[in-house]
């Protein structure tokens, strides 16, 4: 556990080493939001209910979209993973008494605490520069419920993406191609541009047997007052049985694939 | 003369790197078609559902979206190579560019389209022309001054680009600059009029954003005036001459770095 914690440590003062690199990307995060935000402002300046929502109901979506895509696709190893398999670079690790899984998840989370401190601070100027009015369910089980969703939707992430990039181990020339297929899918069908029950009824509930909505949607939905505390619990057991599958298939994945890895480019 | 044939030479070279890699290319060629048929399925479910989005009927705003999505995969079609100028700059290997008898400007812009945005402007055009003539029916004038709207904002997008190349060449830094370039252009999926003021004016006037993507569609429904136009079209050609310019400033402090 120490070892993981320097990990955390040493990542999270990386982060700061290109400064420059870090806020352009916070300031692009915010730039994704105004669309979604006038759109939607635009939307109810004409009606009072679209959609089922309500315009502080749809603001605080907008606005938490910025803070749980932070927290959740905040993710350096989907930018190395791949690269490391493909060039030989993964027998570096593979030496060390470290888990190479555990290590970048610990890279992650450093760079996912990072991530959610600058989005409450792009909240809070956000929020003072548009003066939304928002709704945010404050009973204590739905926030339990929400944070815990939240969590479940980062780990989630975290094993569908390496999923994509660990396909490096028998096509190293294909790191980049299905990674980018996971982050359009991720896009559009996780709830980040527009929530998903705007979707006729049986695509949003199709879309449940999916890991997607699993990822941004529920854990709003939940905390907009969208899902009440019983159906949000139900949403959670959902969501930990793809936790569940999501492990079971990176272990496998895992395995086979350091059978085939021949550290090429060493 | 030159740089034409040169340039239709990097086109052919690019071609076939991208051919070499079918896997890839497909993959990527699914995944952009999927992600702009899912986003003009929400906007039309959207639209749907209401009577209209500011004032915008629901083809209107399909439109809006196809109109943007074809200037902006042109851009992103030719200046593909912007997006690989910062390794050439941090390893000094621009001296190899700047030693060539080739306009490195045209290097460094056009030097590597990407094939697969093609297949999906193709599309992108085949459905916008379709939405034209069943939904739209605008004039022949109107039609002709859209076409000089799209050509005016492929020049704001090269302005946008060789800004990017010059000010990485001064700062070393190109990969977030031009990707803020994508994200404040991907908010130009919705017509800049729904925007409220004063992100309204600076996204039209002061990052001309607005006039590269909304005002063509505008045309076609002959919603913009032809002072507007004229405007339109003098940032265009002044934002191109100053990048021009900066770009000759930016080489001149080029440090060869790296190398």
């Amino acid at each position: 556990m120490k070892k993981y914690l320097t990990v955390f440590g040493l990542s999270f003062q990386n982060e700061f080493t290109y400064r420059l690199n870090f806020i352009l990307w916070r300031f692009r995060n915010v730039l994704r939001v105004l669309m979604t935000f006038f759109l939607w402002n635009s939307i109810f300046s004409q009606n009072r209910i679209a959609f089922g929502y309500s315009r502080e109901q749809m603001m605080a979506y907008v606005f938490l979209v910025l803070v749980i895509t932070a927290f959740v696709s905040s993710a350096p190893s989907n930018d190395n993973i791949g690269g490391e398999i493909a060039n030989g670079d993964l027998s570096n690790y593979l030496t060390k008494p470290i888990s190479y899984m555990k290590y970048w998840l610990t890279r992650d989370w450093s760079s996912k605490l990072l991530n959610l401190l600058f989005a409450f601070g792009e909240i809070s100027l956000l929020y003072f520069w548009l003066r939304p009015q928002l709704i945010i369910n404050s009973s204590p089980g739905s926030v339990v419920i929400g944070v815990l969703l939240c969590v479940s939707a980062a780990l989630i992430y975290f094993l569908v993406t390496k999923l994509a990039v660990m396909v490096a181990f028998w096509i190293p020339e294909n790191t980049w191609g299905l990674m980018f297929s996971f982050l359009v899918l991720f896009e559009v069908l996780s709830g980040a541009i527009f929530p998903l029950d705007v979707l006729p009824t049986l695509g949003s509930k199709l879309l449940q047997f999916t890991p997607f909505p699993y990822m941004i949607y529920y854990p709003i939905a939940v905390m907009v007052g969208k899902l009440s505390p019983a159906q949000g619990l139900r949403i959670l057991l959902q969501s930990l049985v793809w936790l569940g599958v999501g492990i079971w298939l990176v272990n496998k994945m895992w395995k086979s694939g350091l059978k085939t890895y021949s550290a090429t480019g060493r | 003369m030159k740089e034409l044939k040169i340039t239709l030479r990097y086109f052919l070279n690019s071609l076939q790197m991208q051919l070499a890699n079918m896997p890839a290319f497909v993959m990527f060629f699914i995944s952009k078609l999927l992600r702009y048929g899912m986003f003009m399925a929400f906007l039309f479910l959207l639209v749907s559902g209401l009577k209209n989005i500011g004032g915008y009927t629901r083809e209107q705003m399909l439109l809006f979206y196809l109109v943007f999505n074809i200037i902006d995969t042109l851009a992103q079609m030719l200046f593909r190579e912007v997006y690989r100028f910062r390794p050439l700059i941090i390893s000094g290997n621009f001296d190899l560019v700047l030693m060539k008898p080739v306009n490195p400007l045209v290097r460094s812009l056009l030097g590597g389209p990407d094939f697969i945005d093609l297949g999906i402007l193709f599309i992108l055009v085949a459905v916008a022309g379709y939405v034209i003539s069943t939904q739209i029916h605008p004039s022949p004038s109107n039609e002709v001054i859209f076409l000089l709207m799209i050509f005016n904002s492929l020049i704001i997008a090269s302005t946008f680009h060789i800004f990017v190349l010059a000010i990485g060449i001064l700062t070393l830094s190109v990969d977030h600059l031009v990707m803020i370039y994508r994200d404040l252009t991907s908010l130009m999926r919705i017509p800049v009029d729904i925007f409220t003021d004063p992100l309204r004016s600076v996204l039209t006037f002061v990052v001309p954003v607005g006039i590269m993507f909304t005002f063509p569609a505008k045309v076609l429904f002959g919603l913009l005036s032809w002072q507007l136009v004229i405007v339109s079209l003098i940032i265009g050609m002044g934002g191109f001459v100053l990048s021009i310019k900066f770009w000759h400033f930016a080489l001149k402090h080029y440090q060869s770095a790296g190398s």
